[in-house]
């Protein structure tokens, strides 16, 4: 099982977390954005071969939600941070 | 406890005597039994092979318990063991004419027989699940005491033989935590059968050692599944599964011996050398009385000497080798030695008879002239395979040796370290790495150093095409002429042979045939080995009991702090999420007459509650929900409904605002975890300026006090003035209820005059019961689950997620109301915004049955004929129910919009019974005003 390293707690192992999906910053002023624009920021994910920033909660632990970015094809959790802007990034 | 003087047990319905210290198969050894088992396919006779517990030809069920590895189990009193595939017994089983059968059961038979024709394959399917299977299963069995234990170490030993343990002393020694594990009974590995007096006293020294390292802990029959990642590892130990996370791991599980490939490879009474050695030196029996041994290097010069001293005849010596000068040094001046002689075939009904040797020609195939030995036991000692399934799954990298024809380590992730024969080699520098480990895992450095490249390579086996039924797979019965021809019928890579052949897929897991089966693959196709490559290994590497995975159920179950006093009311609970609820407490219909008429109590103490403060909790939830909530006043309660930025609903409930900066919420029962963690994303990752989010669900519980009645009850339990002026709808106040502090929110799905009380979770069972004793004069009942779908649906309320689901948006469901486009950006708007422009296609609507007598069950599909007058499906119920305040079946369904703009629009529901005709309804069924919520 991979330990996950919580910016709170330490390493932990993955079972105390929860996923929350690909990081992708919600658009400031979602209606200054086309059609176009929203639907992929709804539904379009990079799915990235390699370096990938993601979400996690510690929801079996101190409740923290923050980022891990993770290398996609080594399945190595490279660093674990907290997001410096709203949403992430 | 272990037994001390002989004692019996009974195979195959026949008493043995056992001595002490004996294994099932060692005990069988002792009393002549050479039978075990019959094979999977052609049910062949099986005997004793590895005695290491790598083969499948000792599988027996011991009492309930199937596939027990007889060479590994230690044998108890009075056990009862018996021989499995064998039908109606071992000796006589009738299945072995499947032997003759065998032109018709090729390779792959399973996808090419018993197809044709149809109607014949229930007969086929009775025949097959008689003939196939391992061991049965006592579905009658009691559930087995499993359990799961964490351990925690520096560095994990895995495999107790004289490498493991040197490495393990070694870096206990060096002041890390190591844990130990060895699938056999006992440590010592090779050390404890080689036959002379140096190893056992090597192997006194060590164990001598272990017990004198308090940081150094071993576990015996304890069996490694499986290498996960960050050093996880999953081990089998008994009724235990261990769950161990290493910092370091140290891999020692040696070798596999390998059998050899001629005709009747499979016959009891041929072993290879280990299992002979275990069963002279380890348990004191004479494996056969006239032996032939076959080797390609000097084990079996040493076998065949230890077999002499135990007083066996050794009939021949063949070895494959051709003399030279280094290798003629061995003596065995009584033994006919047969130079550059392999075995090509055997021969015996039940047991061993006779071998036939042939000379190897200069190509290294088999030629003339053939020599015919009578013997009674063929000792194979022709070389051995690493054990590396863990170093695969770890992710080393191995490379296959083409000068020594071994798999060795090429490379070894960090953390990761192997020592003794499963690198390939024989030296090692046990004690080096072992103080490597424990460096890596104490953090002094963590570049990891290469195991040693030793000069000796461990014998590897050899493979030769010979004819007649040579076994390479003892699983699953797949000979070498199988593999030939699933390459020839195209399947020309290793892993498609593997799935045609089924060769490695046993229960073996490839540990007696992956090898051959490279060698085999590489010359049908004409690749190199190193080319053919290997099949995954995958855990688990050896066989587990389902038991063992399963463990303890551990699924928690919630109860509200009412939960006792509902089951001595008779309450028939059920289950929603991890709660248990009381469904109705015998007469539901009885209950929603107690609401609609007079006063009732429900127990919503599952509903999620959560407790928000700070100044920024306005603006925040004017964010989060679609619903104005950041100008509640003071002492207000309001309905919230909350989407995502997909347009979909995610959630209702009610926020009360107790005090200026601290607000209440409710969620649904099923949502409650999932909303926290939403709000706490939301919360955390920008917009969460001011806001404090707690989960006080499991502090509080609640209760839903309605009915007409309803205020005379409250009133009677408190002294502050509830009347409708002082305490009015869609207000929260904070109540002394029979002198429990509580807050009491006037809000009501029901449709009722309904008080939603919340106190602290203590004193629930206590008010609850007092609650109750006061509406005892006003005719109240407690009421359950199903009594409030009928109440709800009455009001023509939805349940997020029965009446919603992931596509589900406000507007459709009926809900524009609920959504505010005035307030600026909020969770769903922009979505919301296309939605109302394109205009809705579905929508979710009331319906009354006009069809008398049937209450239409939920899910069923609407149905509409065509231009071609077919049925097309155009929608579906969600909810539906029997009112009795009505008198008539109503619900809730989803309908194109156009058919669910007009009130009283018919249409049909498609039900196996008959169809039912139903039409369009607009709003609550019940006081469609809302006067009585108010009154």
């Amino acid at each position: 099982m991979l330990l996950l390293p919580c910016p709170n707690c330490g390493p932990r192992n993955v079972a105390e977390f929860r996923y929350g999906g690909e990081m992708h910053p919600r658009p400031p002023a979602p209606e200054a954005v086309d059609d176009e624009a929203w639907t992929d920021f709804i539904y379009m994910r990079a799915n990235k071969a390699g370096r990938h920033r993601e979400w996690w909660y510690h929801h079996r632990g101190c409740g923290l939600w923050f980022l891990a970015e993770r290398d996609t094809t080594t399945n190595t959790i490279l660093r674990t941070y907290l997001p410096a802007q709203p949403h992430g990034s | 406890m272990a037994p001390e003087a002989p004692f019996d047990f009974v195979f195959a319905g026949r008493v043995y005597r056992a001595q002490p210290g004996d294994t099932i198969a060692s005990a069988l050894a002792r009393n002549g039994v050479r039978v075990i088992s019959r094979s999977f396919k052609y049910h062949r006779p099986r005997g004793l092979l590895c005695a290491a517990g790598h083969c499948p030809n000792c599988l027996v069920q011991v009492g309930d318990e199937p596939n027990v590895r007889a060479c590994m189990r230690p044998v108890e009193p009075e056990m009862i063991v018996e021989p499995q595939n064998a039908w109606p017994s071992l000796g006589f089983d009738l299945m072995a004419a499947v032997g003759w059968l065998e032109r018709f059961l090729p390779v792959g038979f399973y996808y090419k027989a018993f197809i044709r024709p149809r109607r014949l394959w229930p007969w086929f399917e009775r025949f097959l699940r008689r003939a196939a299977g391992l061991g049965r299963v006592n579905l009658a069995t009691p559930p087995g005491d499993y359990v799961k234990q964490y351990l925690h170490a520096d560095v994990v030993v895995i495999g107790g033989g004289r490498s493991g343990l040197r490495s393990a002393i070694a870096a206990a020694t060096a002041g890390a935590d190591v844990v130990l594990f060895d699938e056999n009974p006992t440590l010592g590995g090779r050390l404890n059968y080689s036959g002379d007096e140096t190893a056992a006293a090597e192997r006194a020294a060590l164990l001598a050692r272990v017990a004198a390292l308090p940081n150094l802990r071993c576990y015996t029959q304890a069996t490694v599944l499986g290498w996960f990642e960050d050093h996880w590892l999953p081990v089998s130990q008994g009724n235990r599964l261990w769950k161990v996370r290493a910092k370091a791991v140290i891999v020692a599980t040696g070798a596999y011996e390998q059998p050899l490939l001629f005709a009747n490879n499979d016959l009891p009474g041929i072993m290879l050398a280990g299992a002979v050695r275990r069963l002279l030196h380890q348990h004191r029996v004479k494996p056969g009385e006239r032996a032939v041994v076959v080797t390609n290097h000097d084990e079996g010069w040493a076998v065949a000497a230890e077999l002499l001293a135990a007083g066996v005849t050794v009939a021949a010596l063949a070895d494959e080798r051709h003399p030279t000068p280094a290798i003629l040094s061995a003596d065995l001046p009584t033994v006919p030695i047969f130079w550059g002689h392999t075995v090509v075939r055997a021969e015996g009904r039940a047991s061993l008879r006779r071998v036939w040797l042939a000379p190897l020609t200069v190509d290294g195939r088999p030629g003339a002239p053939l020599q015919t030995i009578p013997c009674d036991l063929l000792v194979i000692a022709a070389g051995s395979t690493p054990a590396n399934g863990l170093l695969y799954q770890a992710g080393a990298r191995i490379a296959y040796h083409d000068e020594t024809g071994q798999f060795v380590v090429a490379e070894l992730p960090p953390g990761v370290f192997a020592v003794g024969r499963v690198t390939g080699w024989e030296e090692d520098q046990a004690a080096e790495v072992g103080r490597q480990a424990a460096a890596f895992a104490l953090d002094q450095h963590t570049a990891p150093d290469l195991p040693s490249h030793g000069t000796r390579s461990l014998p590897a086996p050899c493979y030769r095409p010979t004819p007649g039924k040579a076994f390479v797979c003892l699983c699953e019965d797949v000979t070498a002429k199988d593999i030939a021809m699933a390459v020839a019928e195209g399947f020309d890579s290793l892993e498609l042979v593997k799935r045609y052949a089924t060769v490695t897929m046993g229960p073996c897991q490839g540990k007696m045939c992956a090898v051959a089966s490279i060698h085999l693959t590489a010359a049908a196709t004409g690749r190199s080995p190193a080319a053919t490559g290997v099949t995954t290994a995958r855990p688990p590497l050896t066989p587990v009991p389902l038991g063992v995975l399963a463990g303890q159920p551990m699924e928690p179950l919630r109860r509200t702090p009412v939960d006792e006093w509902h089951r001595r009311h008779g309450a028939h609970m059920m289950v929603a999420g991890l709660w248990q609820r009381p469904e109705h407490y015998g007469d539901p219909l009885a209950e929603v007459k107690a609401v609609r008429e007079a006063v009732g109590l429900i127990d919503v103490s599952t509903l999620g509650k959560l407790r928000l403060t700070g100044p920024g909790v306005p603006a925040f939830l004017d964010r989060l929900y679609t619903t104005r909530l950041g100008d509640l006043p003071v002492g207000r309660v309001r309905y919230g409904l909350m989407g995502n930025d997909e347009g979909v609903i995610l959630d209702d409930g009610v926020t009360a605002r107790l005090d200026e900066q601290e607000w209440y919420i409710t969620t649904t029962t099923g949502n409650a975890e999932a909303i926290y963690e939403w709000m706490q994303w939301w919360a955390q990752a920008g917009w969460g300026e001011g806001v404090h989010i707690t989960d006080v669900t499991d502090d509080f519980a609640a209760f839903n006090l309605a009915g007409p009645r309803a205020r005379a009850v409250l009133q009677a339990l408190t002294t502050a003035d509830v009347g409708n002026t002082a305490f009015p709808y869609l207000h929260v106040r904070q109540l002394e209820l029979a002198g429990v502090p509580c807050r009491v929110l006037r809000i009501g799905f029901t449709g009722e005059l309904s008080y939603e009380i919340h106190c602290p979770a203590g004193f629930g069972p206590y008010l609850w019961e007092t609650i109750l004793a006061a509406g005892a004069e006003f005719g109240m009942r407690p009421f359950g689950v199903e009594a409030q779908r009928v109440l709800r649906l009455e009001k023509a309320h939805l349940i997020i997620g029965q009446d919603t689901d992931a596509m589900s948006d406000p507007l459709s469901a009926g809900m524009a109301w609920a959504v505010k486009f005035d307030k600026p950006d909020f969770l769903g708007r922009r979505s919301l915004l296309r939605v109302r422009a394109q205009g809705l296609r579905q929508r979710l609507v009331g319906f009354e049955v006009l069809t008398p007598g049937v209450t239409p069950e939920e899910g069923l599909q609407i149905v509409q004929t065509d231009g071609n007058g077919r049925p097309t499906i155009i929608g579906w119920i969600t909810s539906s129910r029997y009112s009795p305040t009505l008198g008539k079946a109503i619900g809730l369904c989803w309908l194109p919009a156009e058919l669910a703009a007009r009130p009283g629009t018919p249409f049909t529901i498609h039900r196996e019974a008959g169809p039912v005709q139903a039409r369009v309804h607009h709003g609550p069924f019940y006081d469609p005003t809302g006067a009585r919520l108010r009154s």
